[in-house]
């Protein structure tokens, strides 16, 4: 009856707004992280540069190629190569340095490890040098770039031990919170179907000290339906003491009728006059029945009383009661099943019976001349069918809706007996069954199938 | 028989006791359903009659009480709400059987006659006896005047339950409940022509009539 919209996956607003922010969280974090990291590492090699720039002008200021050489040799010899490599090529002697060869380097160079030759002593990884003329040679200075590498380190650290747990634990909350809002909105959605489906006492739960707005909305339904229940209750109070009150007069009406058709002396035709007025108040009385009835099974009164029924058992009942007098009317009414064993539906015997008779009498009543009536109970693949058949008139597929409405009666059928409300009582118990009805046929005939869901197997 | 009436709409109450009291019953006619109560209890019946809807103590609970105190005379309800699930109420509250108003006289009494209290047969009988009309339970035979008379299974159920009850009106009513199972006003007569069939097979052959219609009520087996 109602489309279900199933709220899982991406289609949950909440996950998909914890989605969204996930990911616009992780590529700000990610950003933060990239551009700490290049000004950071600017930062090192300015501070790199300008030391090498320092210790290139310190030795150029140097005077004298003798004490030059001096001064270098005693530096290099007290330097670890891994933080600082002094390397000088005179043009004329052998070079002074603290590693045994050196690229040649003009400006700022960054230099690997490996394009270095050191017999003895660890290497940095990598070194920022610059190279000038100092005195008569050429001075290389190259100073570890170190921090630069662990401060790499330390932000890949930073990304895989701090960001990445960050953004998984992020998610998780996430989807945790998304999942218990979307249980929230789904148990919201579910009280509305079932308010809509007629379950008026169905309330959304667990709002105790919550003050959100998935509580607000929540609190705003339950308040919806303590109104429609008691406009309801209220409605079947006013029926039933409209019944009451309109039942006892009709019920004196019927004494006094009674009272002179058995205890006084009528002249002709007063019996059949008294007779017909005795017919009438039936047909009020049953009219209005059929009214209550008819409210009372949309309101679902009887909902928690449906059990596993044999349709099939309840179709022989009701075929074998009216195959006589529709003989009688020369019709041929009979009953077909698919299994002999009988049918389970989950439903009320009397109100299924109803269905049935119902159906019958429709039949009897707007085909003109008789026919064959066929009433089959079928049951397979999980659903149970009930096809009632005549060879009628049919309905128009325009007016099929309509029939449906109480009251409601096709223009050919104005004269023929019968309230409008036989249809409109089978649809409202079908739909408390949660059977699908369909009118079908064409011109030649109306064939109405009543599906109704099988029950779970229960011994 | 001493029948106890709860009524409180005096139109209909009076109906029902005049009506009992011709029938040769006698009545105690209350309108409230306290006093009722009080009367139910302290007075022995063989039957009652309540309105579901009363002043003081509604039908239901003035029965539930009468339940509670292990007092089981028969009771039939009258309810003017007719709803789907006022049967089953009535009868979960301890009531016997169930008239939804407004009733014909003729319904009330044989329905009345069919929950009151009667000695019970000593044994269950295997072969049910009229006239000359004989039905065997247990071979499923039915003869008339030695003659075989050959029934479908429900039309044999009918008169079964007409010859179980005979001399007692049986409404159609009664006979849809009791034959078909039907609980519910089904808006046609569609008992009287299996009784005019049941009649073609049992009485047309014979002359005379076992099966009698009573104006207003339904039918009955005529008692020998």
């Amino acid at each position: 009856m109602t489309a279900t919209a199933p709220s899982s996956g991406v289609r949950s607003t909440p996950l998909r707004l914890t989605l969204i922010l996930l990911a616009i969280f992780a590529v700000a974090a990610l950003g933060c992280l990239a551009v700490a990291y290049s000004v950071t590492r600017a930062d090192i090699d300015a501070t790199l540069e300008e030391q090498l720039g320092q210790t290139i002008r310190d030795y150029g200021s140097i005077r004298g190629a003798e004490e030059l050489s001096e001064r270098l040799a005693e530096a290099a010899a007290n330097t670890d190569p891994e933080v600082r490599i002094l390397h000088y090529l005179p043009d004329r002697g052998s070079p002074i340095s603290n590693v045994d060869g050196f690229p040649a380097v003009g400006g700022l160079t960054v230099v690997a490890d490996t394009a270095i030759a050191a017999d003895s002593g660890d290497l940095s990884e990598s070194y920022l040098a610059l190279g000038a003329r100092v005195g008569a040679g050429q001075l290389i200075v190259a100073q570890s770039r170190e921090q630069v590498v662990e401060m790499r380190e330390t932000f890949l650290g930073v990304l895989f031990m701090g960001l990445l747990p960050a953004l998984v634990i992020a998610g998780l909350a996430g989807w945790w919170v998304a999942r218990t809002a979307s249980g929230r909105i789904e148990a919201i959605d579910a009280v509305l179907r079932d308010l809509t489906g007629g379950i008026l006492s169905a309330r959304v739960g667990g709002l105790d000290g919550r003050a959100d707005d998935l509580s607000g909305i929540a609190h705003s339904v339950n308040r919806m339906a303590d109104a429609q229940e008691t406009l309801v209750s209220s409605m079947r109070q006013i029926s039933s003491d409209i019944a009451h009150d309109l039942r006892t007069p009709i019920q004196r009406v019927a004494v006094v009728l009674d009272r002179m058709r058995t205890q006084t002396t009528l002249a002709e035709g007063q019996e059949t006059l008294l007779d017909r007025a005795k017919d009438e108040t039936d047909r009020i009385v049953r009219t209005f029945q059929s009214l209550l009835q008819l409210s009372q099974i949309e309101g679902g009164a009887v909902r928690d009383r449906l059990r596993p029924v044999d349709l099939l058992e309840v179709a022989r009942d009701v075929v074998d009661l009216f195959a006589a007098e529709a003989e009688d009317r020369g019709f041929s009414l009979t009953l077909g099943a698919s299994d002999r064993a009988g049918c389970l539906v989950r439903g009320d015997h009397q109100l299924l019976s109803q269905i049935i008779s119902n159906l019958i009498q429709n039949s009897l009543t707007h085909v003109p001349g008789g026919g064959p009536i066929e009433v089959v109970v079928a049951c397979a693949q999980g659903r149970v069918e009930l096809v009632v058949s005549d060879r009628g008139p049919g309905i128009p597929p325009d007016e099929r809706d309509k029939v449906l409405r109480r009251l409601y009666r096709l223009e050919q059928s104005r004269t023929t007996q019968g309230n409008g409300l036989g249809l409109s009582l089978v649809a409202a118990i079908c739909a408390l069954h949660g059977a699908e009805l369909t009118l079908g046929g064409d011109a030649s005939g109306l064939t109405v199938t009543v599906a109704f869901p099988a029950p779970a197997v229960r011994p | 028989m001493k029948i106890l009436v709860i009524e409180d709409d005096a139109a209909t109450g009076a109906y029902i006791a005049d009506g009992l009291r011709e029938e040769g019953h006698s009545v105690d006619l209350i309108a409230d359903g306290a006093d009722g109560l009080v009367r139910a209890t302290v007075g022995t019946y063989d039957a009652m009659v309540i309105d579901r809807m009363l002043p003081g103590l509604d039908g239901m609970s003035l029965v539930r009480t009468l339940r509670a105190t292990k007092n089981t005379t028969p009771v039939l309800f009258l309810t003017s709400l007719g709803g789907v699930d006022d049967r089953i109420e009535g009868l979960n509250a301890g009531g016997d059987d169930y008239l939804v108003k407004p009733f014909a006289f003729g319904e009330l009494s044989a329905r009345i006659a069919a929950i009151a209290r009667r000695p019970r047969a000593e044994a269950e009988p295997t072969i049910l006896k009229v006239a000359d009309l004989e039905m065997d339970l247990l071979h499923r035979r039915v003869t008339r005047a030695g003659q075989a008379i050959d029934l479908l299974p429900r039309e044999f159920a009918l008169l079964e339950h007409l010859l179980r009850r005979k001399g007692r009106v049986q409404t159609r009513t009664m006979l849809m409940e009791a034959v078909w199972d039907i609980h519910y006003d089904p808006l046609t007569n569609v008992v009287d022509t299996h009784i005019s069939r049941l009649r073609g097979k049992v009485d047309k052959p014979f002359g005379t009539e076992l099966i009698e219609t009573v104006r207003g009520s339904g039918y009955r087996i005529r008692a020998p």
